[in-house]
């Protein structure tokens, strides 16, 4: 007899559960896909994750799934697993709309590189999910489109810019998501709303058909409720791409092989200045406890430091100016379609100097330099996440509400991957998470590190009160 | 580069906007200024003089030294 997979249990699901259920045909694809656009139905209007559901295309692409699996298709673990897109991502033929009105009606001729990849890998896609406008701008009121609010509590906001990818795999609409990350992108919406997301090394993942943010600091990334399902994605994303100039020819190991419970030895580096100033008492508590928890598998631990971390927020001033350049034609001709309080953080690109975006990145340089000498001494370095839980729609809904220092900011300069894991509740009841960051092109050293943490614990397998 | 050690001024801001060629709502003005001068900050903060370059580069004090005879 089969066990019930429908509902919470698929919604809930691991990518190797499902992919191992599927291959004993305990449960197919069109099963899954259908228990999660019935969910999506359900709980979406509320949780506005989703800008387009593809349920037709989905169920298209089940059905091929499933036919694959009785033809005997062993070898993609990603095959009928369903899956959905950051809406800056481009989707042949399905609209693209960057969270904005600027693109509200844009349908793309081509899928990005990372669509395409999990689409050969055999995932489904549910259809698109709300980001950010344009990946930096939260929805005021009056927009387009609302932002996605975030399932532990209504009242705050996901995280962003990836917002819908976190909201929708913390309320299990989907089983992985697609995010994208400039100054953390990824890992912030992954903190703020209980789950796991891989920022990768600059260049492991391709960025061909993805809308810029900001060059330079821009990655995609795989978002999962596990770090071994974020690996499992990863492994279909990773790899040289010659439709984007950055991407890197460095050989792609097994990710998935790559996670064993045993940290045994592994030497973590907290930098202290910077990452743990400013804690929120629970996030201070709760990051205390993880190196606890690390070092009692095994993990050695101890204080490093990073002279120039203050210029970490020169990133800021290279997004903004990046961001201008990509946006200058659109702005100056119409900028009245652009986002409220977007538009003027959009436009402030054009207010500096050239030798202050050069002065800029002599600095990220100096920072790089200073951080590739710090991981020939550890192997990983551990920080908070965020400096305290996700913050409430009040807050960031005032036109004021400034740019905070970012804990995840510094690995966009350096490009060096980095993941956050769930790692605790807020007394607020509010998701906290651990971030672990590694050398370059060393995302199976971080995402052992992360597997290890969560087998140790149980905060990735809570569920918000849906 | 920015000599303005506690950041720019309103004023200077409505200076390099018009030098960009943009228009900014005077009632983000703030914002914008808050966003700029956060921005700025570890460039005005940086000492570039006794910055340890990454990049190879010879530098040089363009400042007139005290053996230097004055016209």
């Amino acid at each position: 007899m089969k066990a019930p997979v429908l509902g919470v249990d698929a919604a809930f699901a691991s990518i190797r559960e499902l992919s191992a259920r599927f291959r004993t045909r305990d449960v197919s694809p069109v099963e899954v896909t259908q228990a999660l656009l019935a969910r999506i139905e359900r709980l979406d209007p509320t949780i506005r994750s989703f800008v387009t559901v593809t349920a037709d295309a989905a169920l298209a692409e089940a059905r091929a799934a499933e036919t694959a699996l009785l033809r005997g298709d062993q070898g993609r673990p990603l095959l009928g697993i369903p899956v959905a897109h950051k809406d800056i991502i481009a989707t042949a033929g399905v609209r693209t709309t960057a969270g904005s009105a600027v693109l509200a009606d844009w349908v793309p001729e081509t899928d990005a590189t990372v669509v395409t990849r999990l689409r050969q890998a055999g995932a489904v896609s549910l259809g698109k999910l709300i980001p950010h406008e344009f990946a930096f701008g939260i929805q005021f009121p009056g927009h387009r489109f609302l932002p996605a609010r975030n399932p532990w509590n209504l009242d705050h906001m996901p995280g962003g810019s990836s917002s819908g990818s976190g909201a929708a795999l913390a309320a299990g609409l989907t089983i992985g998501a697609l995010g994208t990350d400039t100054g953390g992108s990824i890992r912030l919406p992954a903190a703020f709303s209980g789950i796991a997301g891989l920022k990768p090394t600059y260049g492991r993942v391709s960025r061909a058909g993805i809308l810029p943010l900001a060059w330079t600091l821009d990655h995609a990334g795989p978002m999962a409720r596990s770090v071994e399902d974020c690996a499992y994605l990863l492994q279909a994303l990773a790899g040289h791409d010659p439709a984007d100039p950055t991407s890197s020819r460095a050989s792609v190991p097994d990710y998935v092989a790559a996670l064993t419970p045993d940290v045994r030895g592994v030497r973590i580096g907290v930098p202290r200045a910077y990452f743990l100033e400013d804690l929120d008492p629970d996030m201070e508590a709760a990051f205390a406890d993880a190196l606890t928890v690390l070092q009692e598998l095994g993990a050695t631990i101890r204080t490093v430091e990073i002279p120039s971390i203050e210029v970490a927020s020169a990133g800021l001033l290279i997004m903004l100016v990046e961001a201008f350049a990509y946006h200058e034609p659109n702005l100056r001709a119409t900028p009245e379609r652009y986002g409220d309080v977007l538009r003027e953080k959009f436009l402030a690109g054009a207010l500096f100097t050239g030798a202050e975006y050069v002065q800029a990145q002599r600095l990220r340089r100096r920072l790089c330099a200073e951080i590739d000498e710090i991981l020939m001494t550890v192997d990983v370095l551990a920080t908070p996440t965020a400096r305290g839980p996700a913050t409430a729609f009040t807050v960031v809904l005032d036109p004021t509400f400034g740019f905070p220092r970012y804990n995840t900011l510094p690995f966009n300069l350096t490009g060096q991957p980095a993941l956050a894991v769930p790692c605790g509740f807020s007394r607020s009841g509010l998701p906290l998470s651990l971030q672990l960051a590694g050398r370059a092109f060393e995302e199976a050293t971080v995402l052992r590190v992360g597997h290890a943490y969560e087998a140790a614990t149980d905060w990735h397998r809570r569920r918000p009160p849906l | 580069m920015s000599d303005h050690r506690d950041g720019l001024t309103l004023d200077e801001v409505r200076a390099r906007i018009a030098a960009a060629g943009i228009e900014i709502a005077e009632a983000r003005l703030e914002l914008v200024q808050k966003l700029v001068n956060m921005a700025l900050e570890p460039i005005r903060r940086n000492n570039w003089r006794g910055l340890q370059d990454v990049e190879p580069a010879m530098r040089f004090d363009a400042r007139p030294t005290q053996a230097e005879p004055r016209p």
